[in-house]
């Protein structure tokens, strides 16, 4: 029982950042149809800009990753306006295959940059758990966990409650009519993109202290928020939210009880079991088919 | 193209061996031919069904794991008192079993997934190879994980105890490679001519045309699936006989995209597209080798995709066909098809598929 | 494999035909038949169902309720190859040709029910198959010539003016060898002088012993070719009979007029 406990509270404690994975993902996916494959290589981005603030150039770890994230949202911005602006209207086959050589290069190009060696993030937080009775989990987590949170109302602030979410609602429900409102569509596409981004790019800030840094590291964090998005349907933020939890729960008990070198297979399985049953995703509707 | 184009092509490539006395040259060649027999796999669910699998390289793996597995023989322990042994089998066997396993998983995979299409489809099957290599790296019992499978026999041929080759050395290896190329060819070439093969056409083209005249959308997906599956599984039966060790790495998404690489910068949907693109690709990074590191060549791949998206959609193969007609007249074309030379890339895919038939 | 049927005899029978999207009803349990060599018509307003009606036959949705009967058999449920399989063919409201492929190859993809061969022996190509072949390009050119496309026959479909390309459309679904054609909205966007040969083509595919059902909203051409209109209003039957009926019915008349419709094209046709 403490066991399983313990494994709900680590998901717990992961499914706040793969929730903002999965949110950035899904957004994306769900205004601007497009299949994101650089979603993360941002992530990737995020982790590193963390390390070259706080560790090359000793900037303070909280400003580190602030300007991680910011960065993070500058790059989605440009990725769109040089690769997905040009192509407008073109089939999401065509996007993808953008998509995939952007990956390609920007993964490559971080190799280039730091090297395959792994690096560490140094983060100011005390390296004893927190222990409540039989349950123990590092300050890191928590904080990792409160800062994902904070984000996740921001973003669900952010769309439900501005201006600018507002015309992002409207275009996701009619590009069409959106644009006849007076909708600027091409900003709002730049502003989803960036956003989207900008949130991969915080969740890899997040892990990167946790965990360490490869210029590979985005291959699995891209895979599981596919997964993640899967599983909530794509194009909804709620379904993101709570496909990353569940996501986080699954790989978890799986690596838990079943065997830990299965535990990133968990997501795949997940994916091809939903898709199976049930294709339109656990909470989606069934006219969010993209 | 006409016959004597085709007999002088197929007697140059029978030539290389004669006169490129460099070995690795001829490996170079091995390797690009295993990958274009990949890539010519892929375009028949990429570039004539026009669906994009993004899991191919899972059929290249199993296909390779299979056929090695086969020829070294395995055992599994079921329960402890029972071992399932299986003893090692020739080399010719181990191939012709990763083909149909390689085609079995094909089935399977289009049986379960092309119920959905667009972005689903092409997430599920990336999940699936991913599953497969993960499999691949964990069920150390069979795949020795990690550690690789080593030892891999190459194959031979021939009559026992009368005459027998075994493949050990550059120049029968290269041999292998160039006939199976040829044979996929065929095979797809063939395949696609035909009322199958125009069915699978018809689906990219439009679906619910399609069927509206009697075709069964799920049958000919899955037909398409099974036979490039299993034609993907001899690729990597080659792959594993040649280069004789084989780990989970063979799943790498990266090979996926190469495949994918070779297929659009060749021209997806054309006979001589993954051809040239696998050439291409295949030998290029060798040849930048010595210039330029892996990841440099990596990014310029990635950029070099994004270029041919934005500005030669179609492809060099397409492309160049539409040179060629324009500089020479449509006498390079069929002469059977009366086409003017029509505006966009409708009209050239049309005059490139009437160059492949008369090959 | 069927057995012969009559002229005149119920080839396809709607029987208590009911769609639902979501909370909205496409169709309200409408009933109609169509009879073996007749050009029957399915026409009414925008938004009364005839597409709907058109795609619940032929498989492309599945019915809340009731039942389609195609001679012997019930295809409700069904999907639309099994139905073409069965001889219902239809084409579509929007031009829908094989814009890629050449107008050639258009027809040999339509032709795909004619052809029996198999993987192993295409791949093998034995002469089974090359016959097949040549079979099949005699018929596609037959085609052509019927409707008039063999001068066109190496252009992409998608190259063809609109008018030919919805030539190109009934092409392809002869192609398919229909014994039930189901056209929607074929002269839709066509001038009257392509309307008057499609309306003569009409004829001949009649002649060829097909029957036909029509959607359409030119009425001089509905008036001018039925042997029996069935009017749709708002997801329901609200008349049947022969075009002269039709044209005499005042229900008929205030549906049209009450959905803005242009009165005159019903009365004068």
């Amino acid at each position: 029982m403490d066991r399983f406990l313990q494994h709900l509270l680590n998901a717990l404690m992961l499914g706040g950042t793969y929730a903002l994975l999965g949110i950035g993902l899904t957004m994306i996916f769900g205004i601007m149809r497009v299949v994101n494959f650089t979603h993360g290589e941002l992530y990737t981005f995020g982790a590193y800009m963390v390390f070259f603030f706080a560790m090359t150039l000793s900037t303070n770890f909280f400003l580190a990753l602030v300007f991680a994230m910011v960065l993070g949202v500058a790059l989605g911005a440009a990725i769109e306006f040089v690769l997905l602006r040009p192509l407008r209207g073109a089939s999401i086959d065509t996007t993808m295959l953008i998509m995939i050589g952007a990956w390609i290069a920007l993964q490559n190009s971080e190799q280039l940059v730091w090297t395959g060696v792994a690096k560490s993030v140094i983060h100011p937080f005390p390296a004893e758990p927190v222990v409540l009775g039989p349950l123990s989990v590092s300050w890191i987590r928590i904080f990792v966990f409160c800062v994902a949170i904070l984000l996740i109302v921001g973003a669900h602030l952010l769309i439900h409650r501005t201006r600018l979410g507002k015309a992002m609602r409207s275009t996701f429900q009619d590009r069409e009519t959106a644009a006849l409102m007076g909708v600027n569509i091409n900003a709002i596409q730049t502003a989803t993109f960036a956003l989207g981004s900008g949130l991969a790019a915080a969740a890899g800030a997040l892990l990167g202290p946790v965990f360490v840094l490869v210029p590979s590291m985005g291959d699995m964090a891209a895979l599981k928020s596919f997964a993640i998005v899967i599983l909530g349907g794509l194009g909804s933020f709620k379904g993101a939210t709570l496909g990353g939890f569940m996501l986080a729960l699954v790989e978890e008990m799986g690596a838990g009880y079943i065997s830990s070198g299965y535990r990133d297979a968990m997501g795949f399985l997940i994916i091809i079991v939903v898709l199976i049953f049930r294709p339109t995703g656990l909470f989606a509707r069934a006219e969010r088919i993209g | 193209m006409n016959r004597w184009a085709t007999w002088l092509w197929l007697a140059f490539l029978f030539s290389i061996p004669v006169w490129m006395t460099n070995q690795y040259y001829l490996y170079i060649l091995i390797n690009a031919g295993i990958f274009i027999i990949a890539a010519m796999s892929l375009n028949l669910l990429l570039g004539y069904t026009g669906q994009l699998s993004l899991g191919h390289v899972a059929f290249f793996g199993i296909g390779a794991y299979a056929s090695a597995l086969v020829s070294l023989g395995f055992d599994l322990e079921i329960t402890d008192s029972y071992t399932f042994v299986f003893a090692p089998r020739p080399v010719w066997v181990g191939l012709l079993a990763g083909i149909l396993v390689a085609g079995f998983f094909g089935w399977l995979v289009g049986r379960i997934s092309f119920k959905i299409r667009g972005a689903y489809f092409v997430i599920v099957t990336i999940s699936f190879a991913e599953v497969v290599r993960l499999v691949a790296l964990n069920w150390i019992d069979l795949t020795e994980g990690p550690m690789a499978l080593n030892n891999i026999p190459p194959l031979t041929l021939g009559i026992p105890g009368l005459w027998e080759l075994t493949f050990w050395r550059k120049v029968p290896n290269y041999y292998l490679v160039l006939v199976t190329c040829i044979l996929s060819y065929v095979v797809i070439a063939r395949l696609v001519r035909s009322r199958l093969g125009r069915a699978m056409i018809a689906l990219r083209e439009n679906e619910p045309l399609a069927a509206s005249v009697g075709i069964d959308v799920t049958r000919s997906l899955v037909l398409a699936a099974v036979v490039s599956a299993a034609m993907a599984g001899a690729a990597g039966g080659l792959y594993t006989h040649t280069i004789r060790i084989i780990d989970p790495d063979v799943f790498l998404f990266i090979y996926t995209v190469t495949m994918v690489i070779m297929v659009i910068t060749g021209g997806k949907g054309t006979l001589a597209g993954p051809i040239v693109g696998g050439l291409i690709f295949g030998i290029l990074p060798e040849v930048l080798r010595e210039v330029a590191s892996p990841e440099v060549q990596w990014v310029m791949y990635g950029l070099i995709m994004i270029a041919i998206v934005f500005f030669l959609p179609d492809g060099i193969v397409p492309a160049l066909a539409s040179w060629w007609r324009d500089r020479f007249g449509a006498g390079g074309g069929g002469a059977e098809s009366q086409s003017e030379p029509g505006p966009g890339p409708e009209a050239s895919g049309t005059v490139t598929d009437t160059m492949g038939e008369r090959a | 494999m069927t057995r012969e049927i009559a002229a005149g005899e119920t080839v396809l029978a709607v029987e208590n035909l009911g769609v639902r999207f979501g909370g909205l009803v496409a169709l309200a349990g409408i009933s109609f038949e169509v009879r073996a060599g007749e050009v029957a018509s399915l026409i009414g307003p925008n938004g009364a169902g005839k597409t709907t009606a058109f795609n619940a036959i032929t498989g492309f949705l599945t019915p809340s309720e009731g039942a389609i009967r195609y001679r012997d058999s019930r295809i409700e449920g069904l999907r639309p190859n099994e139905i073409a399989d069965l001889g219902v063919v239809r084409t579509f409201q929007k031009t829908s040709v094989f814009a890629a492929s050449s107008v050639f190859d258009n027809l040999l993809i339509g032709l795909h029910r004619r052809g029996g061969a198999r993987l192993w022996e295409i791949l093998l190509a034995l002469p089974r198959v090359r016959a097949e072949e040549a079979r099949l390009r005699a018929e596609a050119e037959e085609i052509l010539d019927f409707v008039g496309l063999s001068a066109r026959a190496g252009e992409p479909g998608g190259a063809l003016p609109y008018g030919e390309q919805r030539l190109l459309e009934v092409a392809v679904a002869l192609a398919a060898r229909p014994s039930l054609l189901l056209l929607d909205e074929p002269v839709s966007g066509m001038n009257p002088v392509e309307t008057a040969s499609f309306m003569a083509m009409l004829g001949k595919i009649r002649a060829r012993g097909i029957t036909i059902l029509l959607v359409e909203h030119d009425m001089r051409m509905v008036m001018g070719v039925s042997d029996r209109v069935v009017v749709l209003n708002q997801g329901a039957i609200i008349a049947e009979g022969t075009p002269e009926e039709i044209q005499a019915n005042p229900e008929v008349i205030r549906a049209y007029l009450g959905h803005g419709a242009d009165r005159r094209a019903v009365g004068r046709a």
